[in-house]
């Protein structure tokens, strides 16, 4: 999980321009200005292409903080390497 | 009417004011009725003034997605100031150089605003929200149709926008000829995911609440289907949007699945939406008219619209003009041209405002003669609809934000490595339009387009950087932009 929450972060750091230090789980899109709905969009590709997942409409409503984020990314995740499997 | 001295705008909104005239923040679900408001706009106005501020002053209001940002504009305006308006998310960029360029004595934010540089620039900081008073206790500042209203910014978070002279009656002229063309009536609920401070965002609130109807802010569209939903619990009959937000909805959203029985309207404009994605949209949802529309902040707002009846026999046009507007198509000469025949784009109409603020070099080439220089070109087919054919020679809209290919090739240029640089625009599935660069390079190829790639801010979407060994130029030595369109 902890790896996970960096790579997050590390999204969120190179879509949005911030300091990943600023990035706490219960970020939302008030606390970081650049998190409109053109950044949703851009954000969920930069997780996407870190991941190698891809989100569906629900997934994308879903992901309303970084908790959040974390746990859509964490069910893609599993379900890559379950297929793998 | 001319002359006299009752022109006051935001005096006629409030006498306009209805039962349905909410202003609904859906985030909070504050809701501030139609009886309220008129109190809380003349609330507005008495603090501006007991701040020290005096008619005809500039005042910057911070726009962000709520209603008090609303109440401040109107407030100030209904005192005799003139509102600056700036977007919230580009208070930090732009605000210092829109309060310097307009000389304003004055910032206001909302609530919790971070703005840490009023003080460092010796101008009052005022935040949040005033106590209500009884409007016939202050009545509107007197003023003149041709009295300046509002400075509009023309551009999004991009360099340091012009601003805009908007009168009174300019914002009358516009919202009269809006609400005729959308026939919108005293029940009217629109659904605002932009803010004031983009001509757009205002141009909806104003001709909703001209009409007696009401105004939902929705600062969620990251989640499309909360604003989607929103509009449903609070009725929602109107819906705007520039083309990136259609995009979202259609390839983002559940817009297939969460039905909106109470929709008229959707409205369209900042940017051409592609002829396919207004088509889908129309077979989503039959039962909303799609309204097709063209606009600038320099004529206020809206310029042009097809009638949603016409719209499937004219599908990539921008339509007619509204009603009390003049449009002519003319040559590099300023000759008329003909049906058929493509050039600039000019307007003139009571809509057209009288200039840029402290810019008379820029006022007098772009509204000079009376007639307003748009920029864009367009063709007229026999019906007199307009076709545009390049948005503009000198400009890309990323995400309804205008960019110059003058400033992304002076910012490219500056990239060790780079030659020679032109920028172009091309098609995007979500941002409406992107960037695609072309570079002649000094140094190894892939090295200079990696490092010309990490040097454009994240707000300018580029889709390719290609490294050719000379770029197209004009026989004057211009960069040939048209070539490079199809090579993008």
């Amino acid at each position: 999980m902890e790896e996970l929450l960096v790579k997050v972060k590390a999204a969120f750091s190179s879509t949005f321009d911030i300091d990943p230090q600023t990035i706490t789980l219960d970020s939302t899109p008030s606390d970081i200005p650049a998190w409109d709905s053109m950044g949703h969009v851009e954000l969920a590709s930069s997780l996407e292409h870190a991941f190698g997942v891809s989100f569906d409409v629900d997934d994308l409503m879903a992901m309303e903080n970084v908790k959040e984020i974390c746990r859509v990314v964490q069910s893609k995740v599993g379900k890559v390497q379950g297929v793998r499997v | 009417m001319c002359g006299s001295n009752d022109s006051n705008f935001a005096g006629r909104l409030l006498r306009r004011l209805g039962k349905n005239s909410h202003l609904i923040d859906a985030a909070t679900g504050q809701t501030l009725s139609g009886k309220e408001i008129p109190g809380l706009i003349a609330g507005f106005a008495a603090g501006f003034l007991s701040a020290g501020l005096q008619a005809g002053e500039r005042v910057l209001i911070s726009c962000g997605l709520s209603p008090a940002s609303t109440l401040a504009y109107l407030g100030a305006m209904y005192a005799g100031l003139v509102p600056v308006l700036v977007d919230e998310r580009a208070l930090a960029t732009s605000g210092e150089p829109i309060l310097a360029r307009a000389r304003a004595k004055a910032v206001w934010v909302g609530k919790g605003v971070q703005c840490d540089w009023a003080r460092r620039n010796g101008v009052t900081q005022i935040e949040g929200n005033f106590d209500a008073r009884p409007a016939h206790s202050l009545p509107p500042a007197p003023c003149k149709e041709e009295d300046l209203a509002v400075l509009m910014p023309t551009s999004g978070s991009t360099g340091v926008p012009r601003l805009v002279m908007v009168s009174h009656g300019n914002l009358r002229a516009n919202t009269e000829a809006i609400v005729q063309s959308q026939c919108l009536g005293p029940d009217e609920k629109a659904m605002l995911i932009m803010p004031v401070s983009y001509c757009f965002g205002a141009s909806v609130m104003h001709s909703h609440l001209y009409q007696g109807g009401g105004v939902v802010f929705d600062s969620r569209f990251m989640f499309p289907d909360k604003v989607l939903r929103a509009m449903n619990t609070y009725g929602c009959t109107t819906f705007a949007g520039v083309p990136s937000v259609y995009n979202i909805l259609l390839r983002r959203s559940n817009l297939r699945s969460i039905q909106l029985p109470e929709l008229r309207r959707f409205l369209q404009a900042g940017g051409a939406l592609a002829p396919e994605s207004v088509r889908e949209m129309r077979g989503i949802v039959p039962t909303a008219e799609f309204f097709v529309m063209y606009g600038q902040t320099e004529a206020t707002a809206r310029i042009t619209y097809v009638p949603p009846d016409r719209l499937g026999e004219k599908l990539g046009s921008v339509g007619l003009p509204m009603d009390n507007l003049m449009i002519r198509v003319v040559d590099g000469e300023g000759r008329e041209l003909a049906a058929g025949q493509t050039g600039e784009i000019q307007v003139r109409g009571p809509s057209v405002c009288s200039g840029y603020f402290d810019d008379l070099e820029a006022t007098e080439r772009k509204f000079g003669d009376g007639w307003l220089k748009t920029g864009d070109f367009a063709c007229r087919d026999a019906e007199g609809y307009l076709w545009i054919r390049g948005r503009t020679s000198e400009f890309i809209k990323i995400r309804g934000v205008r960019v110059s290919f003058g400033e992304v090739e002076t910012k490219v240029a500056g990239v060790p490595g780079v030659y020679e640089c032109a920028a172009t625009a091309t098609r995007h599935p979500e941002a409406g339009e992107a960037l695609a660069l072309f570079i002649v390079a000094d140094d190894g190829p892939s090295i200079v387009a990696e490092r010309v790639r990490r040097a454009l801010p994240p707000q300018w979407t580029c889709v390719s950087v290609r490294v050719v060994p000379e770029l197209p130029k004009t026989e004057n030595g211009k960069i040939a932009r048209s070539q490079l369109r199809t090579m993008a």
